[in-house]
């Protein structure tokens, strides 16, 4: 366990310098996408009301971490995929999932400001109160670690890295467009509904908005929804990296 | 010996066949070549001794630890440079070298003296503060190299460490390749520059489509080519290959070159046949000289027929 964490530290520190060269420009964008979420949302509602207010500045955050990780995760592990990168680095020794670790740790810390940012916007462009839970913080973790697992589990199971690209860009699309993040379950048709139902995305927006508001959220069936996700994206991420071809 | 590869064969998916039956071992302090050409399998037996690839079917022992089932302790014992340039874009070239020699184990104060004696022999100190993504392919592969030289492991695998590398830094690493082995690693070197590996190995196998076609010590080998000298002819550029006498035995033609072997008595008859040629302007120059590790390389590799070991695995 000891080996296990002084490797985990040690890949912090190269996946950090690594990431350091763009880190300004990811800051920037992370910045800008969280910002401009809630701005330009807004701009759909001819009428503000608190409900939306609500449901915008809890969404934003929670798109940001699903951007990180259904988008970005993919596209950064496909490139790395394509470049050999895994190979040198597992070559090395270094358990993989603390080399994985390291990685998501470092992207969930690319993410932070993003989240933060959001959400003190939110509340000062619409004018309300939040009401912060200290579940918030769980809330966070779980949905950016089930985010970034599913993400990498993805990445690594697609056979060639160039199809990756081509997934994540209809998972943002649908992740954005047909599910209910920034508006209501209610407002989908029955059948999408449905499929939301099954999918982590809705529970990751409860989790936001229930521990960010007074929102009426079941909490504990989003916690198990997205922790039974997570779980998933873990074990078959685990699979994946200790698979040799 | 320190690493046993017995019988490896790899296929991969869509039957295409990277080892054929591969076996060689590799004593500590020994400098082994494993010289092929590009897409021989070289690189595929190495990602098998340390667990990135999996064998279809042998075995592989390192210290009689069977790391086709433990490919962690593989890569406990192992450093490597891979083939591929390593992921430093972000890191300074003594961030990278410490940061390798941190992970493989390395006490913080012994990795950093070590870190900057590589530095300095390898003449990158210039470079010591650049990050990787500023430098050169050379120079990055020259990182790569002090990543794996810095807390070397019990063996050290260098795939093509010379790539893209200046001919003086090219013999400094050498020269460092050898002192690793002094040092008690084994050191399995892959590259498909023979006339340099010719200096520094101990033992080589040469590898094509898998297999392996000679092993031996490179004076064995060269052995095996019997006490023939070697003619070597150059075509003018355009011209067209000459027909050969009987006595050139074992003629081969690439591109413009053509190789031969001659048997002592007539070597007076090859240099006038040769000198002919080149008045006549067929030819540029000519060669005659005894067989060179390369000349062994090239029959064994252009000779389809060839599946059997050659010179003597000492």
């Amino acid at each position: 366990m000891v080996k296990w964490f002084r490797s985990y530290f040690l890949m912090c520190k190269w996946t950090f310098l690594s990431s350091r060269p763009w880190l300004t420009l990811n800051l920037a964008v992370q910045l800008g996408l969280s910002v401009g979420i809630i701005y330009g949302i807004s701009y759909f509602y001819p009428q503000m009301t608190p409900s939306i207010a609500k449901y915008l500045t809890t969404g934003s955050p929670t798109l940001v971490l699903l951007t990180v990780g259904l988008v970005i995760v993919p596209q950064v592990v496909a490139s790395m995929r394509s470049e050999g990168t895994f190979d040198y680095i597992w070559s090395l020794p270094v358990p993989r999932m603390a080399h994985i670790a390291a990685d998501a740790t470092n992207m969930f810390g690319s993410m932070l400001p993003g989240i933060i940012l959001s959400i003190i916007m939110g509340k000062y462009h619409f004018n309300f109160d939040l009401n912060v839970s200290w579940m918030l913080i769980p809330a966070v973790l779980l949905i950016a670690s089930s985010a970034t697992f599913v993400g990498y589990s993805m990445a690594f199971a697609v056979p060639k890295p160039m199809m990756v690209n081509i997934i994540t860009q209809l998972m943002i699309f649908f992740v954005m467009m047909f599910s209910p993040v920034m508006y209501p379950a209610e407002q989908l048709p029955q059948w999408l509904h449905s499929i939301h139902n099954v999918l982590p995305i809705k529970y990751m927006a409860d989790l936001m908005r229930g521990t960010l508001t007074d929102l009426p959220v079941n909490l504990g069936l989003a916690f198990s929804v997205v922790g039974a996700w997570f779980a998933a994206g873990f074990a078959l991420t685990y699979f994946m990296v200790r698979r040799r071809n | 010996m320190l690493l046993e590869i017995k019988d490896v064969t790899k296929i991969y998916k869509g039957k295409v066949k990277a080892n054929d039956n591969i076996s060689l071992s590799v004593a500590e302090g020994e400098v082994f070549g494993l010289l092929g050409p590009n897409g021989a399998g070289k690189t595929t037996l190495v990602n098998q001794i340390i667990g990135l690839t999996m064998p279809t079917s042998g075995d592989i022992f390192i210290s009689g630890v069977d790391v086709i089932a433990k490919p962690d302790y593989a890569r406990e014992v192992c450093s490597f440079q891979a083939q591929v340039q390593a992921p430093i874009s972000g890191l300074s070239t003594m961030q990278a070298v410490e940061l390798a020699g941190r992970i493989r184990g390395g006490k913080k104060a012994d990795v950093h003296k070590r870190a900057l004696e590589l530095v300095e022999k390898l003449e990158l100190g210039e470079w010591q503060k650049t990050l990787g993504l500023n430098i050169s392919g050379g120079v990055r592969r020259l990182v790569a190299f002090c990543m794996a030289a810095v807390v070397p492991g019990r063996i050290v695998i260098l795939d093509e460490p010379t790539n893209d590398v200046d001919p003086l830094r090219r013999r400094t690493i050498w020269q460092e390749v050898q002192e690793l082995a002094k040092r008690g690693s084994a050191v399995l070197l892959v590259t498909h520059n023979i006339l340099e590996a010719e200096r520094v190995v101990d033992r080589l196998a040469i590898v094509d489509l898998g297999k392996v076609k000679g092993m031996g010590t490179p004076a064995s080998l060269k052995e095996s080519e019997g006490d023939a000298m070697r003619l070597e002819l150059i075509l003018e550029p355009k011209a067209t290959a000459p027909s050969l006498p009987d006595y050139l035995k074992k003629p081969l033609v690439i591109n413009r070159r053509i190789l031969g072997d001659v048997q002592p008595e007539d070597i007076p008859a090859a240099i006038t046949w040769a000198r002919s040629l080149k008045e006549s302007g067929t030819i540029e120059e000519f060669l005659l000289g005894p067989a060179t590790l390369e000349d062994v390389y090239i029959r064994l590799v252009k000779n389809p027929e060839n599946n059997g070991n050659h010179g003597k695995d000492t």
